[in-house]
């Protein structure tokens, strides 16, 4: 993968190059300011950014409103927002309508996450190839949140792992291997989500987020 | 520009000038009060004898009148001005602990935050590598792993320094033993050597040492800064009730309160107690700046 990585902080950003380029990839640029970001993104085309969304010289939101920028202006770059604290509101921005393409390409993950560096070049790599990322903790709060409590309540335990793991990004078969079943079970699991909740079916992994994203409010 | 000196004394009349100054100014509720008392009395003895037929008890009531006057003036017509005053330093207050409480999450999230993030990453990536050689899946590459777990390791202390630092800054630890104590600290091992005075044989409020103990700091520092100054002095003591903490350099001196500047911020911090704040600082020095402070809140 080619990676553009944007992040304020000297030391996160080196660890981060660091990781990725032991992981065999390719970061081609890191800067640490959402102007910076763009040029990088426009110069370097590159598979997948990892952005902060704290930066210089706001330190608000700079990062994610670059983020939405390059959705827009290049969606074929994949965007991996990264920051210390989960807003589910950034995700729904990012996932929303602002930055078009729904949610093939983007994720958005808690810092604590790059801790677990194979899961995160994983999750990296989903996002590069059109994928979705959402951190657990998004999920979490946003089935707190949802506005549909009851049509949740009327899911097993186990439909419920799967939810929460189908909105996180993860294919059938990544879902599969966490919860030690197998894809057939998988399968089945999801076509009940789906008709209990009255969502209508759908193949992409990425859809199928947006799907459950969009019913559960975000 | 905030207000270096808040004071809280209204505008007397000419006539209060002249008979109580300046013992009213220190104690008006206390002049306000014997001025009631002894108005009330007056008055009472005037109707006495009015209504005994004594019909110059009607300038005793016009003493009283005079009196009570005076005690509304003293008393009453001072409470607007005094309401606005703590309006204005309620706000003072509420802005600086915003102000410090986003300080304190910039500090952490820049620092130590994003420092064991980091320590993290390596530790994870040492983890990594560590399982496979574990796992018979890769060659152990022991020195790559030990490279990843040094930087770990010193990045964790750098932390751990982060994190003492900030707390010392949002309590000295030094300050639990006394004013004295923390000062005599704060004074030990300046490039610009300190003569230190302390004389405050009463505790004053936890809130107020922490006030005078940032006041120094703030002021010391600045002397390192920029005075050029070969000595300073640095003096707490109680004076009529009231602490004073001076700080003096023969320095370069032209120290002045600039809006959004230290001292501004030191003026603001004093002011949220009703304290007072005082340069003197000609050009060409030497620097005299005072802190004066309630011994309580």
């Amino acid at each position: 993968m080619r990676i553009v990585i944007a992040e304020d902080s000297a030391v996160v950003r080196a660890g981060l190059a660091e990781i990725l380029w032991d992981h065999g990839h390719n970061v081609v640029a890191a800067v640490g300011n959402g102007d910076d970001l763009r040029a990088a993104v426009s110069e370097h085309h590159p598979d997948v950014a990892v952005v902060d969304v704290r930066m210089p010289p706001s330190y608000t939101d700079e990062g994610l409103r670059a983020a939405i920028a390059i959705r827009r202006d290049h969606p074929k770059t994949g965007v991996l927002v990264f920051s210390q604290y989960i807003e589910t509101r950034y995700a729904a921005d990012l996932l929303g309508g602002a930055s078009g393409g729904g949610a093939a390409g983007v994720g958005y993950l808690l810092k604590d996450r790059v801790a677990d560096v194979s899961e995160f070049v994983e999750a990296l790599s989903r996002v590069a190839a059109g994928g979705t990322a959402l951190d657990p903790e998004v999920i979490t709060q946003l089935l707190g949140a949802s506005r549909r409590p009851d049509a949740l309540d009327s899911l097993t335990a186990r439909e419920r792992d799967v939810l929460a793991l189908m909105a996180e990004g993860r294919s059938n078969g990544a879902i599969a291997g966490i919860l030690v079943v197998s894809e057939r079970a998988v399968e089945k699991h999801i076509a009940n989500i789906f008709s209990k909740l009255g969502l209508p079916p759908s193949d992409a992994d990425h859809r199928r987020v947006l799907a459950v994203l969009r019913y559960l409010g975000a | 520009m905030p207000a270096l000196t808040n004071d809280a004394r209204p505008t007397q009349p000419w006539i209060i000038n002249l008979l109580v100054r300046p013992s009213a100014y220190r104690h008006p509720r206390a002049w306000g009060a014997a001025c009631v008392a002894a108005g009330t009395w007056i008055l009472f003895l005037g109707v006495i004898l009015i209504s005994f037929g004594f019909w110059w008890g009607a300038a005793l009531i016009a003493v009283s009148a005079l009196e009570l006057w005076i005690a509304y003036r003293l008393l009453i017509a001072p409470l607007p001005q005094r309401v606005r005053e703590l309006e204005q330093s309620r706000a003072r207050v509420v802005d600086d602990s915003a102000a410090r409480l986003r300080r304190i999450e910039r500090d952490l999230h820049d620092g130590a935050q994003a420092q064991m993030v980091a320590v993290a990453m390596k530790l994870g990536l040492a983890r990594e590598r560590l399982s496979s050689a574990v796992a018979g899946t890769k060659q152990p590459d022991l020195e790559r792993v030990l490279e990843l777990i040094v930087a770990a390791h010193s990045g964790a202390k750098e932390a751990i320094t982060e994190l003492r630092d900030l707390a010392r800054g949002i309590h000295p630890p030094v300050l639990d033993d006394g004013l004295g104590t923390a000062l005599r600290s704060l004074a030990a091992g300046r490039d610009v050597p300190v003569e230190l005075v302390v004389d405050v044989p009463d505790r004053p409020s936890a809130a107020i040492e922490t006030i005078a103990y940032f006041c120094a700091a703030e002021l010391l520092t600045n002397i390192a800064k920029h005075s050029g100054a070969r000595h300073a002095t640095l003096e707490a003591v109680n004076m009529a009730g009231l602490l004073r903490v001076r700080v003096t350099d023969d320095g370069v001196g032209g120290a002045h309160v600039e809006s959004s500047g230290g001292l501004a911020g030191l003026a603001d911090r004093v002011g949220t107690v009703d304290g007072k704040l005082h340069i003197s600082s000609p050009s060409g020095g030497p620097t005299v700046v005072d802190v004066e402070l309630p011994f309580h809140v």
